[in-house]
């Protein structure tokens, strides 16, 4: 599992490389860019997601002590942070279209359109995981001897949030 | 070899390496026209050697790739192939189908066949690499979903590996992206965009899984590593192959018409697309030096690293010196292309079908590996093949930088064939060095007739 | 983190991955089809370019010429042919085939009729208006 996070956060790496690179060649249209992003919405989304990794960890904490059932609490919250976390993106994105911007309008957008895009597409994934290892804990599936699907999907979902951490300032925020 | 059905793969090796001789032969009957421009003018013009030596190429691979599932499913299965009557019916209708294919390629104009092969009714021909009549195209379709059936049927019915179950998702895969060779819009745009879901979803996708399968395969029974462990690298590799390439598909979207973001996301992810080439090599050499025995079939397990380091220098070492966009943007379209495609196509699929060969031919003919001495000539033309491949490669990324100096980056740019003119010593020293492969495959041909006590393991 | 890397974690990366970054190719493939109008030039896909695609196909012309780079490197790239040589050089190029100078490259005649000319000029008109974000570098392609 570690190697393939690891592939992710290279992935992820290479694109803010790619960013910062594109930054410096037109740095004046990034900023301007960057000034008609929704801060706020930003910055609500990267509380949901530091809360819901905060979650996942108290449900790892449960599990190790053998409470499948407030493991699956834990869980369910921290899903439930991805869930919001997924709403106000959308609403986002969808107030871009609706304004008829694009990834091909500038260089700027691509990036904050694809790369929001596609991490938006991890946050699903780690949903998905979660919600398996949510039914596999709620089902009594773990035990204090054997958690390793937990720390697994932890492991995921903080890779997720790792991610959005660099993304944020990067995109919405470094001028 | 366990069950007798897995014999029908010996013609479906047999027929591939003689079209691989027919595939060399006109490669090097391109290579003369490269410099000596009238060469078989008008009986054999470029385009129709080009097509023949292309096509060739990939009805051989196909051939290749069919005859390895048909010998790994059953064994890996644990019982008998589900019909071997069907698949004997399938090679001699895929032969009869690619001979005359070629054939009509050969003795027909190409607007003439077009119309004789009913173009008119669905256009799908002169693009490169689906130039295939209607008839072949059907025809290959037919033969891919008897196989797939008779394939699927022999799974289903026995044990699933990993091997033959990524052996069979390559193969339905390579099966489904053909479909869209059916689909010829008018709009040149989306025509070269769908037709890269054939040609790259192929070979930097599904063939990828048929590559990771065979090689896993051999690996097995070379090595005797334990199955848990050639298997989880097998998995990973091709995740990793995926996981690049899929979007990697963006490299060939920076200039016909597709928008720009492309030239980031194709970047991005073809910059990745070594990774899972240079696990491949890392793959075969510590299975290789984790060995719990000595197989007396040397020459597969040199087949077997020697794809693992080619297939990474081919198409990972060459394909990412193109792959970025700002340097893609010089080099498109250039024999840098043609560098990069011969080294990829030699190194992971040519050498991983004769990987498959050189471990079941023997095999198949009773005997656990052939005799030292046909061992001995067969890594003779191992070393002879992939070092002048290794020098064609050489010679056209030299042409092709020159090139790409004279007519797209100085100060004065030449004309296409003022430039070709330049360039011409080296297309010479790639010739010769594509005699020398020739020499190599012909040295590997004999060495099928090398007779001899078998070698044993020691 | 103890947790061992299993084969069945490895096949679901495989399947997961695959999975998800085909979506994702699907999802880029639908933004680009609704960006193309914008960059394909469409909307001169005239009757007659149509019919200079199909000769185009049927000559198998990219067995030796590329087409936006694509194709074999044996012969001139032809997306910008029309910008570069113009229409009565191309339809006078393609009837003065093959040149018959001998040890140079040939290119067979291939008998078109003068409607067939126009419609390849068209077909190459059509091509050099595509937006291919300034490739080729320069004219000579």
């Amino acid at each position: 599992m570690w190697c393939f996070i690891l592939a992710e956060l290279l992935v992820f790496g290479v694109f803010f490389l790619a960013y910062a690179f594109a930054r410096t060649h037109d740095v004046e249209l990034f900023n301007a860019s960057q000034l008609e992003l929704d801060r706020t919405s930003g910055f609500i989304n990267t509380m949901l997601l530091i809360s819901g990794s905060y979650f996942v960890v108290l449900a790892v904490d449960r599990i190790r002590h053998g409470h499948s059932r407030a493991c699956t609490r834990w869980l369910i919250a921290a899903m439930a942070c991805g869930a919001a976390f997924l709403v106000l993106k959308l609403v986002e994105f969808s107030g871009k279209i609706e304004a008829g911007i694009s990834m091909s309008t500038n260089t700027f957008y691509m990036f904050y359109l694809g790369l929001g895009f596609f991490h938006f597409m991890h946050v699903v994934l780690g949903m998905v995981i979660l919600g398996a290892v949510t039914l596999k804990a709620w089902r009594g599936g773990y035990r204090a001897s054997d958690y390793a699907g937990v720390e697994t999907g932890a492991a995921y979902w903080h890779m997720v949030d790792l991610v959005w951490i660099v993304l944020f300032p990067l995109i919405y925020l470094l001028n | 070899m366990k069950y007798q059905s897995q014999l029908v793969a010996k013609p479906y090796f047999i027929a591939a390496i003689g079209l691989f001789l027919g595939q060399i032969l006109f490669g090097l009957i391109m290579g003369l026209q490269y410099v000596v421009g009238d060469f078989l003018f008008p009986e054999i013009p470029f385009n129709v050697a080009r097509m023949v030596h292309t096509n060739l190429l990939i009805v051989w691979l196909l051939f290749g790739f069919m005859g390895a599932a048909y010998y790994l499913i059953p064994e890996e299965a644990e019982r008998e192939l589900h019909s071997p009557k069907l698949a004997m019916a399938m090679f001699w209708i895929f032969l009869a189908a690619g001979v005359a294919t070629i054939l009509g390629y050969l003795l027909v104009p190409y607007a003439t066949l077009a119309e004789w092969t009913g173009n008119d009714l669905l256009a799908t021909m002169g693009r490169e690499f689906l130039e295939q009549p209607l008839p072949t195209k059907v025809g290959i379709v037919v033969v891919a979903l008897a196989m797939l059936y008779n394939l699927s049927m022999t799974v289903l019915r026995g044990r699933k590996t990993a091997i033959n179950l990524v052996m069979l998702v390559g193969l339905w895969g390579l099966a489904i992206f053909f479909l869209f060779s059916f689909y010829n819009p008018n709009n040149l745009v989306k025509d070269k965009y769908f037709w890269w879901w054939v040609v790259h979803l192929w070979v930097e996708g599904v063939w990828e899984l048929i590559m990771g399968a065979m090689l896993a395969f051999v690996l097995i029974k070379v090595t005797g590593v334990d199955r848990e462990v050639i298997e989880k690298w097998l998995y990973v590799i091709i995740a990793m192959a995926l996981i690049t390439g899929l979007i990697g598909t963006g490299h060939h979207y920076y200039w016909i018409g597709a928008p720009e973001y492309w030239q980031w996301w194709g970047s991005v992810f073809s910059a990745l697309e070594p990774i899972p080439f240079f696990m491949m090599t890392v793959f075969a050499f510590s299975m290789v030096n984790r060995r719990r025995r000595e197989h007396p079939n040397k020459a597969a397990v040199l087949w077997a690293l020697g794809t693992g380091v080619m297939a990474f220098l081919g198409a990972g070492v060459w394909g990412f010196l193109h792959t970025l966009a700002p340097v893609n943007y010089f080099t498109h379209g250039s024999q840098i292309t043609a560098a990069h495609g011969h080294l990829a196509f030699y190194g992971a699929y040519v050498m991983v079908v004769i990987t498959m060969i050189s471990y079941t031919m023997p095999l198949m003919r009773g005997r656990a590996a052939n005799s030292p001495l046909a061992q001995t000539v067969e890594m003779w033309s191992f070393w002879l093949m992939t070092v002048s491949m290794m020098f064609i490669t050489l010679f056209l990324t030299a042409a092709g930088i020159l090139q790409i100096w004279l007519q797209r980056i100085s100060d004065q740019p030449m004309s296409f064939m003022a430039a070709q003119d330049q360039v011409a010593l080296f297309y010479w020293m790639r010739e010769y060095a594509g005699l020398v492969f020739l020499s190599g495959l012909l040295l590997y041909i004999s060495s099928f007739f090398i007779k001899g006590k078998a070698a044993t393991a020691d | 983190m103890s947790s061992a890397f299993t084969k069945s974690a490895a096949r679901n990366i495989f399947y997961g991955g695959a999975v998800f970054f085909f979506l994702l190719l699907i999802a880029l493939t639908f933004d680009t089809m609704g960006q193309l109008p914008k960059r394909d030039n469409r909307e001169n896909l005239s009757e007659s370019v149509i019919r200079g695609k199909h000769i185009w196909e049927t000559r198998n012309c990219i067995g030796c010429h590329t087409l936006m780079g694509e194709g074999a490197y044996f012969a001139p790239e032809l997306v910008n042919v029309y910008t570069r040589r113009g229409p009565d050089f191309i339809k006078a190029w393609i009837q003065g085939q093959p040149t018959g100078a001998p040890g140079r490259r040939q290119m067979p005649n291939f008998n078109l009729t003068e409607e067939q000319l126009d419609d390849m000029v068209n077909f190459f008109k059509y091509t050099s208006e595509i937006n291919t974000a300034n490739w080729p570098p320069n004219i000579e392609g």
